[in-house]
């Protein structure tokens, strides 16, 4: 048998391979050495697996039913198999079923009849059509049944064919031994009965399928008007667009950062499903999509953001329809799964939008399909669930997951590429395929609600325009009002805020209003007047800008000529008042300037106090005294030293009597800080701050950072043996004998002569060092 | 209809253009299931909401008419989702009802188990309910019909209240035809219910329990007192001040049967229980040790109606009362279902759904209350002003402004240019108001001003004898001031739009010689008065109300 099925291959013209070829592309790559090749290559599990995958559940049925004809070997002709699937008047299409197969060898023929092609046993086995094993050897003869043996036959009849055997000594037992013993049932092993193909066949009727399966399932759906899809379509392009277009300025402004393994921050999508009023999977979705469209992309930077392409700028200036024909061609084309965003991956990692992550190559099939679905059955809405029984028929060995039919229902939805659940107008154009972006454009345009160009002004401060701005007038409204309510009609609400930004825009308050009377066909109410003037009126009463210097004086013809004046040009001299002139050069070169043009200038303080007359007075003032002077000078009195070495005193026990000075123990809060052997300024710090920190945890030890240092110094030189205490690994203090070896770098190498070990200590960890005597 | 009158979007708001040849018959048509948000002079706005869709549910009104209606008005299409949501929300009144069981008493039936099953299984409505009886139906503690109700609306399933009311003790109660003369120099007149009020008290009676919304000025007073009339026994009426309860004892002897000896106040002042009770907010809500001391009035009498007035103003207290009241027939009386607590969803269960609602425009059409015409002045504060009012502490700002001494001029010029006309001035702060009695030459009222007084001072203003009159803002309430025509405000409370409707429903009353009424805001321009003032305007202008700015500088030109 697999001999002919080689032959017919061989067999084949040209075209006839060339067709195999085109129906299992799988089969030319990498390309079989020879026809024989190519056969086994067509018969293999792996190559009729991948057939089968893409084969409707029609096909799928005829197939069956031909390998259960066909079982004992003989041909088998499409009226026969017509017959067994239950649609005896279906030979014409079960014919042209075949002939589909036999292009792809799944089915080869002779003279005699149609044949399953070998190896499709294995692959729609082992019970093809609920249809028990064919019997080795001879029917039995036709006999009386057992008692119980015709609710055990109908169990098994339609399949699967395998029965468990009931417990000995129940009477449904005996009817089975007596259904075994009459050859009815055969017995696989110790617990399974097998109804044979030749009963399950009558017991059927001589029939393969109780209901034929040829044509798609058209669910019943809900009638939806093409206005109203239409309508609903339009309305969603139109957010999606906006959407879009929100997103490119707002990540124009503030770039926001891609993440480390690439994609958008969970805070990045929060902020922006709260800029597009929207919900999280539906920012993803419009962030995605926005990418699919090179609308936004990764700058490439370090560290990385997300920023509008140039792409963007082109795509701006389109109108609505444009702008969403071309983002509908991007998602028509996308591999991106969106609506995993927010769902955690194997790892437990949260998929963010953007993520290389989110790639699958089956995206665009399944969309094409689902959309092939929706355009099968124009004006009808279908629910996931309808969907998917389309689909469960088109290919039952590969069915779609629910997530993902939901995720592209959805997507599809959102884009208006349905609206109320039907397939839109411009929608059918993209589930074709063959619409180009005009022509996708020119069917959205056909759809979109007339523009309007006015807006009627209520006295309640909003605006109501009653259809689609034309984009004129929503760049005005954009600029100059709140949008309240989107939809059929756009309502906007002005208030000090909006008008606002309309001024910062650079329009001036007459200039608004004239557009805005231009724009309405009533007049301008009074309260939106009064609102318009009063904030211009307002609007930058004051200003800011900066300067570094100023010039100025009691008489305002001191100043007279000196910004005009061309040889002082260099100082960027500007007239703020007539006794006061802003500066862009420093002070102390403005002041330089000036007296060389011989203006008798001075220098004021920030209090605007005189600072000195001369320069040499002001030198003197500040090496004198701290630049701050509420900085709290020290006080140097008796007293105060004397509390000074009281409090040193009693940080140190046992050792309060004069002369211990140098020899006290000597503690390092900070040695980092510096070597230099304690400043003044350095003590006086320390003395305000109290006591430092080590001396009160040790007690003794209460002393200056530099001078542990030093010690440290004196006994490396001096190749003396001292007391050196450390905080330890777990912070607590090691007190150490230790005889320094080298201090360089933040780090004291010493020797530790009673454990006879070197040991290195971060210099910030030695707490106190004492001499030892 | 491609050029209908309506526009639906899908955030359940509904555009009508007002200039539209068949926006009267779309407003009509859309009335009972949508509610008003703002009227202003073109387009209007409604909006639909799950309370509105129940009470039209509550009218009997289904969700096809509704889908119908908006679909028949509407210039392009309506969204889907939209329409499957209203139908939605209406199915889900009246799956429940509370019934009146032969055997079991008080229970709560449903037609879908499934619904009845969800209910009980929440924990809302634990405690509320008794023994489940079968699949559809499980009995209710009387005591807890209107936690349950309440609870049921949280729920989202708004139970049908079918299980009737109390009789209520017998007192026979009938409108008088001609007015009894209730202050000296009053004459006897014919009069009858307007029109709109007859259908509000037909409304009501027919759907049991509930709300009528009429605007100030519209006369609900004699709604309460048509209810009553047809109720024919003992009655409970609740309002929100003492002058009230005087001017609904005044009223009601006015125009019904009602002798004095039969209605009794029950006040701070006043402790009478009589057929006809009329008590204060207040008093009910005083707590002494914790314990609500005047709770006993309530079951003082079986009375077969309550009357709460301003319902819109009902303390949470009285909430709480009400919900042990569902027994007996309820009627709420208010201008605006609105609460500034966001509390309407009590009311429509406590009390009931709405059964009367009048657009305040249409009652003005037909001349029962009078046109206005409101005007804010701008009052630009002299330089050194300005300069006190830029260096003052923030809190200190709006009271500074409020208090502006220019408006004492404004104040002034306006009054003069009203020589003929009741003028009532109204402001926040006495200091303000005492300087402008003194200036005005007119006298004042204040919370410190004594009741007698007060009502004394209302006699001479109502009779003519004084035609200015200064009140701070104890006059905002329920007190009935026929015949001013002029209101100006000085300063208000912060912005409060239930304050300006009621300032506004002071003049709104309908003028003998149907004279247009004048409401003027007095503003200090360029600060806190004004963004206050904007705020009070936008309800203005929703209601329909068109108001003119006009410079202090140009008053010459108001009239």
């Amino acid at each position: 048998m697999a001999g002919s099925f080689t032959e017919w291959v061989r067999n084949r013209s040209d075209d006839e391979l060339l067709e195999l070829l085109a129906a299992r592309p799988d089969l030319g790559t990498p390309a079989p050495s020879t026809l024989r090749s190519l056969a086994a290559r067509a018969a293999s599990r792996t190559s009729l697996d991948r057939a089968l995958s893409h084969l409707d559940a029609g096909t799928l049925q005829v197939l069956e039913s031909l390998l259960a004809l066909s079982d004992d070997g003989t041909p088998a002709r499409p009226e026969q198999v017509a017959a067994a699937i239950g649609a005896p008047e279906a030979g014409a299409a079960v014919g042209h079923v075949l002939d589909d197969a036999r292009r792809a060898a799944l089915v080869w023929d002779d003279a005699d009849g149609v044949r399953p092609t070998p190896g499709l046993e294995d692959v729609l086995g082992p019970y093809p059509a609920g249809l028990g094993p064919v019997r080795e050897g001879e029917p039995p003869a036709p006999a009386e049944l057992p008692p119980g043996a015709q609710p055990i036959l109908d169990a098994l009849a339609w399949g699967p064919p395998v029965g468990v055997v009931p417990a000995p000594g129940t009477g449904p037992r005996r009817a089975v031994d007596a259904l075994v013993e009459a050859g009815l049932l055969i017995r696989s092993d110790a617990r399974h009965v097998l109804l044979p193909r030749d009963v399950g066949l009558s017991l059927r009727a001589g029939r393969t399928h109780r209901t034929p399966d040829l044509d798609p399932p058209r669910p019943e759906g809900r009638t939806v008007p093409t206005a109203g899809a239409d309508a609903e379509a339009a309305t969603a392009a139109l957010e999606i667009v906006r959407q879009v277009a929100r997103l490119i300025t707002s990540w124009d402004d503030a770039p926001p950062s891609v993440l480390r393994a690439g994609g958008l921050g969970v805070r990045d999508v929060r902020r922006t499903a709260l800029l597009l009023d929207t919900d999280e999977p539906t920012a993803a979705f419009v962030v995605e999509l926005a990418a699919s469209a090179g609308l936004v992309a990764d700058d490439g930077e370090a560290p990385a953001s997300y920023v509008p392409t140039v792409r963007a700028d082109t795509w701006e200036q389109a109108d609505d329809a444009d702008r969403w024909a071309e983002l509908v061609a991007a998602w028509t084309a996308s591999r991106r799964t969106p609506w995993q965003v927010g769902s955690r991956d194997e790892k437990g990692t949260l998929r963010a939008p953007l993520s290389p992550d989110l790639h699958r190559p089956w995206v665009v099939r399944l969309r094409a399909a689902v959309l092939d679905v929706l355009a099968a059955q124009p004006g009808t809405a279908l629910g996931p669930d309808e969907v998917m029984t389309v689909l469960r028929w088109r290919s039952p060995r590969a069915v779609p997951s629910e997530a993902a039919l939901v995720g592209l229902l959805r997507e599809a939805a959102l884009l208006g590429v349905t609206g109320a659940g039907a397939l839109s107008s411009p929608g059918h154009l993209v589930a074709a395929g063959d619409g180009t972006r005009a022509t996708i454009a020119a069917a959205l345009r056909q759809v979109l609600p007339a523009e309007v160009d006015e807006v009627l002004l209520q006295g309640d401060l909003t605006g109501i325009v009653p259809g689609r701005p034309s984009p004129g007038l929503s760049r005005l409204l954009d600029q100059s009002a709140d949008i309240e309510s989107r939809g059929a009609a756009t309502t906007v609400r002005f208030s000090t805020g909006s008008v606002t930004r309309a001024l910062d825009h650079g329009r001036t308050g007459e200039e608004l209003l004239a557009e805005l009377a231009g724009r309405s066909p009533v007049p301008v109410p009074q309260p939106l007047e009064y609102l318009v003037k009063d904030t211009a009126r307002r609007h930058e009463a004051v200003r800011v800008g900066s300067a570094t210097s100023y010039v100025r004086a009691a008489d305002p013809t001191a100043l007279a000529g000196l910004a005009e004046d061309p040889r002082l040009a260099g100082l960027g001299l500007l007239p703020l008042a007539p006794t006061v002139l802003a500066s862009s050069v420093p002070a102390a070169e403005l002041h330089d300037t000036l007296r060389r043009h011989g203006l008798l200038s001075g220098l004021e303080g920030p209090d605007g106090r005189p600072l000195g007359h001369v320069r040499r007075t002001v030198r003197l003032d500040r090496a004198a005294w701290s630049r701050r002077p509420a900085t709290p000078v020290r006080d140097t009195s008796a007293d105060a030293r004397a509390a000074v070495v009281a409090r040193l005193r009693r940080a140190t026990p046992g050792s309060d009597g004069p002369g211990t000075g140098t020899g006290a123990p000597l503690g390092a809060a900070e040695p980092s800080t510096v070597p230099d052997g304690g400043t003044p300024d350095r003590a006086s710090a320390a003395d305000r701050d109290g006591p430092p920190l080590a001396g009160t945890v040790v007690g003794p030890g209460t002393s200056e950072p530099g001078d542990a240092l030093a010690l440290l110094h004196d006994a490396l030189r001096d190749g003396r043996t001292v007391l050196v205490e450390m905080v330890g690994g777990s912070g607590t203090l090691v007190r150490r004998e230790l005889k320094p070896m080298r201090l360089e770098g933040g780090r004291l190498r010493a020797l530790d002569p009673v454990r006879e070990a070197e040991l290195t200590v971060a210099v910030h960890r030695i707490a106190s060092v004492e001499p030892l005597d | 209809m491609p050029d209908g009158p309506l526009i639906v979007q899908s955030d359940k708001s509904i555009l009508l253009e007002v200039d539209h040849p068949q926006s009267g018959d779309a407003r009509r048509a859309i009335a009972p299931f949508a509610e008003l948000e703002r009227a202003p002079e073109h387009v209007h706005t409604y909006r639909l909401t799950n309370l509105g869709l129940w009470n039209a549910r509550a009218a009997g009104h289904d969700a096809e008419q509704v889908v119908d209606t908006l679909m028949a008005y509407s210039r392009y299409p309506v969204p889907h989702a939209l329409l499957v949501d209203v139908a939605e929300t209406m199915g889900r009144y009246g799956r429940l009802t509370l019934a009146s069981h032969p055997v079991h008493g008080l229970v709560l039936e449903s037609t879908d188990a499934a619904v009845l099953a969800e209910v009980l299984k929440s924990k809302r409505s634990a405690g509320l309910v008794g023994e489940r009886i079968d699949d559809t139906t499980v009995a209710v503690h009387p005591s807890q019909r209107g936690n349950l109700k309440q609870a049921l609306v949280k729920l989202g399933w708004p139970a049908e209240d079918l299980a009737g009311y109390v009789d209520g003790e017998k007192h026979a109660i009938t409108l008088s035809p001609t007015t009894k003369p209730v202050y000296p120099g009053e004459d006897a007149a014919a009069w009858e219910p307007r029109p709109y009020q007859a259908q509000a008290v037909d409304g009501f009676w027919h759907g049991g329990s509930g709300v009528v919304v009429l605007p100030c000025g519209a006369g609900k007073t004699i709604v309460g007192a048509g209810a009553m009339a047809k109720s024919g026994t003992t009655t409970l009426i609740l309002v929100t001040n003492t002058v009230s309860a005087r001017q609904w004892r005044d009223e009601l002897i006015r125009r019904t049967s009602l002798t004095e000896d039969e209605i009794g106040e029950y006040s701070g002042s006043r402790k009478e229980i009589r057929p006809v009770t009329i008590a204060t907010y207040q008093v009910l809500t005083t707590k002494r040790k914790g314990v609500y001391t005047h709770l006993e009035l309530l079951d003082a009498r079986d009375w077969g109606l309550v009357v709460y007035d301003e319902v819109h103003l009902l303390p949470a207290p009285i909430f709480r009362m009400t919900a042990e009241l569902q027994a007996r027939r309820r009627l709420g009386l208010t201008a605006t279902l609105v609460r500034e607590d966001g509390r309407e969803d009590e009311v429509f269960s406590l009390i009931g759904p709405k059964r009367y609602d009048a657009p305040w425009k249409d009652i003005e059409a037909q001349g029962y209350i009078a046109p206005a015409d409101c005007v804010e002045v701008r009052l630009t504060l002299p330089q050194h002003e300005r300069m006190v009012y830029a260096t003052a502490e923030p809190e200190d700002k709006y009271r500074l402004a409020a208090c502006a001494p220019g408006k004492n001029r404004v104040v002034e010029q306006l009054v003069a240019q009203h020589p003929d006309d009741q003028v009532l001035v109204i402001g926040q702060y006495i200091d303000q108001l005492e300087e402008l009695a003194a200036h005005l030459d007119a006298p004042l009222i204040t919370g410190a001003t004594t009741v007698r007084e007060r009502q004394k001072l209302f006699g001479a203003f109502r009779s003519g004898e004084i035609s200015r009159l200064v009140v701070s803002k104890v006059a905002n309430f329920s007190i009935d001031l026929p015949e001013a025509s002029v209101a100006i405000q000085v300063s208000g409370s912060f912005g409060s739009r239930q304050e300006e409707a009621q300032r506004l429903g002071r003049v709104m009353r309908p003028k003998q010689d149907g004279r247009t009424a004048h409401f003027y805001a007095v503003v200090a321009r360029d600060t806190v008065d004004q963004d206050f003032a904007a705020h009070r305007q936008r309800f203005l202008a929703e209601q329909g109300y068109a108001y003119r700015i006009v410079d202090a500088e140009d008053l010459d030109v108001v009239q």
